[in-house]
Order: C-alpha cells, then sequence, then structure tokens
C-alpha cells in the first residue's frame, strides 16, 4: 500500500473508540497524520524498503531544563520498554516516539498502531512534564 | 560492526539536516557496488551450476548402466561356469574388469562434479549472505534518512514555536481539555439515553395502571365532589 493508498483509507475510517484521522501527504513525501484523539501531537509516517515508519516529534532537547537533561534521558529509557508499540528515541536534536511496521501491516494493525501511539504521546508527556521548560 | 557506528558518528557529528549525508556516500556506493558484485556473481555461477548439473546427472545414468552391465555380465560368467565353459567365462571376466574400470572412471569424475557443484552451492549461499547483511545496512542508512526526514519540518515547527514557553504542557493542557469534552458528550450522551429509558419504563407502569396519577383528569375530580356533596 503506497502512502497516498494509506492516507485515502485513513481519511475514512473511524475506529472502534471513535478515533478519526486527518491524513495529508505532504510534499516532502512524508505522510502526515492527525489522530482525533490527540490533534496537538500529528504522527509523520515514512516508508522504507522494508518497514513503515510512524514517527511523533516530541519535543526538543532545548525545551528540556537545562539541569534536567540526563534525568529525563534516564527517566525516556526507564519507561519505554513499558511503552506498548511505541519505542522514544532522539532524531538530532528532537525526541520522538516512534513506531516501527513491516510494509505488508494489515490496515487495521496500522490503524491500531497509530490510535496507541497517540495515547502514548500524551502518557509519556504527562511523565516527563515536570522536566520541561 | 557495521555501520551503525558510522551512523552514530554522523548525527553526533550533527548530520541530522535533511540532505546532509548520513554517512560517507562513498560507503553507501561500496554497499551498493557489493551487492551488485554478488548478485552478478550470483547469476553466472547458476549458469555454470545448470551445466555442471546436468553433466552430474548424465554421469551418474552412465555409472548406473554400466553398474547394471557389470551384473548382468556377472550373470552371465557364472552362467559359464556352471555349463563348464572356463573360456567363454575368463571372456565375459575381462569384459566385466573393462567395464569395472570405466565405470571407476566416471565415479571418480561424477565425485568430481558433484564436489565442483557444491562448492558453487556454498559460494552462492555466501553471496546470498552477503547480498543479504549488505541490504540490512542500506536498510538502516535509509531508516535515519526517513527519519530525519518526518522528524525535519516538526523541528522547524519547534524552532517557530520556541518564543512560546511551555509548549508542550500548553499543548497538553488541550489534549486533556479536549479528552474531558469528549468524555461530558459521553456521559451526557448517556444521561440521555437512561432518561429516554426512564420515560419508557414510567410509559410501560401507566399502561398496566401502576403508578400513575389516580387522582388526575376532570372525571375523578368529579366524582370526588361529587362524595363531597353527599350524592
Amino acid at each position: 500500500m503506497s502512502l497516498n493508498e494509506l492516507a485515502f483509507k485513513l481519511n475514512a475510517h473511524l475506529t472502534a473508540e471513535d478515533t478519526r484521522f486527518d491524513a495529508v501527504l505532504a510534499e516532502s513525501g512524508v505522510l502526515e497524520v492527525i489522530c482525533s484523539n490527540n490533534e496537538e501531537f500529528p504522527i509523520n509516517i515514512v516508508k522504507t524498503d522494508t518497514q513503515l515508519l510512524a514517527i511523533t516529534p516530541l519535543f526538543n532537547v532545548n525545551e528540556v531544563k537545562s539541569d534536567k537533561v540526563d534525568e529525563l534521558n534516564e527517566e525516556l529509557l526507564l519507561i519505554s520498554p513499558a511503552i506498548p508499540l511505541s519505542s522514544i528515541g532522539r532524531q538530532g536534536d528532537s525526541y520522538i516516539l516512534f513506531g516501527a511496521m513491516a510494509l505488508d501491516t494489515l490496515f487495521e494493525n496500522i490503524v491500531h498502531e497509530l490510535e496507541v501511539q497517540a495515547e502514548n504521546t500524551v502518557d509519556v508527556l504527562q511523565v516527563i512534564e515536570p522536566l520541561l521548560l | 560492526m557495521g555501520i551503525l557506528k558510522n551512523i552514530l558518528t554522523a548525527v553526533r557529528g550533527g548530520a541530522s539536516e535533511v540532505g546532509e549525508s548520513i554517512v560517507d556516500a562513498n560507503a553507501v556506493r561500496i554497499l551498493g557496488q557489493e551487492i551488485r558484485d554478488a548478485e552478478d556473481a550470483i547469476g553466472k555461477a547458476k549458469q555454470s551450476l545448470t551445466g555442471l548439473k546436468a553433466s552430474e546427472i548424465k554421469l551418474k545414468r552412465e555409472i548406473n548402466s554400466l553398474e547394471s552391465d557389470i551384473g548382468s555380465y556377472e550373470t552371465k560368467a557364472v552362467q559359464a561356469l556352471e555349463a563348464g565353459n572356463e573360456a567363454l567365462a575368463v571372456e565375459v571376466a575381462e569384459r566385466i574388469a573393462d567395464i569395472e574400470s570405466e565405470a571407476a572412471e566416471k565415479g571418480a569424475e561424477h565425485s568430481a562434479l558433484s564436489a565442483q557443484v557444491n562448492k558453487i552451492n556454498s559460494m552462492i549461499r555466501q553471496r546470498e549472505k552477503v547480498i543479504q547483511k549488505n541490504g540490512r545496512e542500506l536498510e538502516k542508512i535509509k531508516t535515519v534518512e526517513q527519519l530525519q526526514k518526518a522528524t525535519s519540518s516538526m523541528s522547524t515547527n519547534f524552532a517557530a514555536t520556541n518564543a512560546s514557553e511551555h509548549r508542550v504542557s500548553k499543548a497538553l493542557e488541550r489534549v486533556k481539555k479536549k479528552q474531558a469534552n469528549w468524555e461530558d458528550r459521553m456521559e451526557a450522551g448517556e444521561w440521555m439515553e437512561g432518561e429516554a429509558g426512564s420515560d419508557d419504563l414510567d410509559r410501560k407502569l401507566k399502561d398496566a395502571g401502576i403508578g400513575a396519577n389516580a387522582s388526575s383528569g376532570a372525571s375523578t375530580v368529579l366524582e370526588r365532589l361529587k362524595k363531597k356533596s353527599g350524592q
């Protein structure tokens, strides 16, 4: 399934938990998806030869209290294994939450992954919010 | 160690912008070239393997045929001996010896061919491993490139909104508010459903003459007035 087809299907889909998606394929080739259960932190989807990557940029390192960066990194490492389907990482100066799926992942499973990732974003940010500016 | 070390060095070094090379372009070219070389080698090996395998099968068939001839001549030699024809038996034995020698030669040739076929097969497997390994290495590079692409637009947004403090807190607040609104609406929906349900129950009770207000209605009032006036 191409990202364009995925966008089309997502826009027409409503999950069992009443989550809707607003998916737009940007010129850069990134599929930007806003989930109705968390409209503030969009999920960016990209494709490689073998994977579909769903990435939610969380915050920039300069948004972390300067004396709390180590503590934040440790907290993120500690909570990462407990987060269902998503992992935490850092891309350049941006902290990200991401999930990776095989290219032949069923649409229903992609939807589930996105819905859970949008929820995970809120959960993670709530935990580390005191360490942010 | 693979390409991961190079990737780490590159991202540590600040190659985080889209378009910047994650790893030395030369390293990517080498990986790609190795894959193409391995694919070419596999193609050629498979071609020669087809020829060798055909020769191997042909030899095996010839050996089987010679062995069958040996068996047949042995029977005949025994028959000649039983018939007391020693001279004929010797002649047959000589023929058997010739065939055995030919079979041994072909057997040696067959063994050499089999070894060559095995060698080529193992070479193909090794090349396939190179292709898979290099493919995975390239996939790592592509993954980081795609991650950069997916993160860069948002990073720009971060930079633009950094002027406003507590960006994450404010965004979280808005998410929580929306979730609360949604929960309120759900609760309201449930309340409405409950109300509709209770109306329905009251109507059913009334229809059954249970719990209906007995003092309502003009006829009831008139009845009461009549009783009061002693009529």
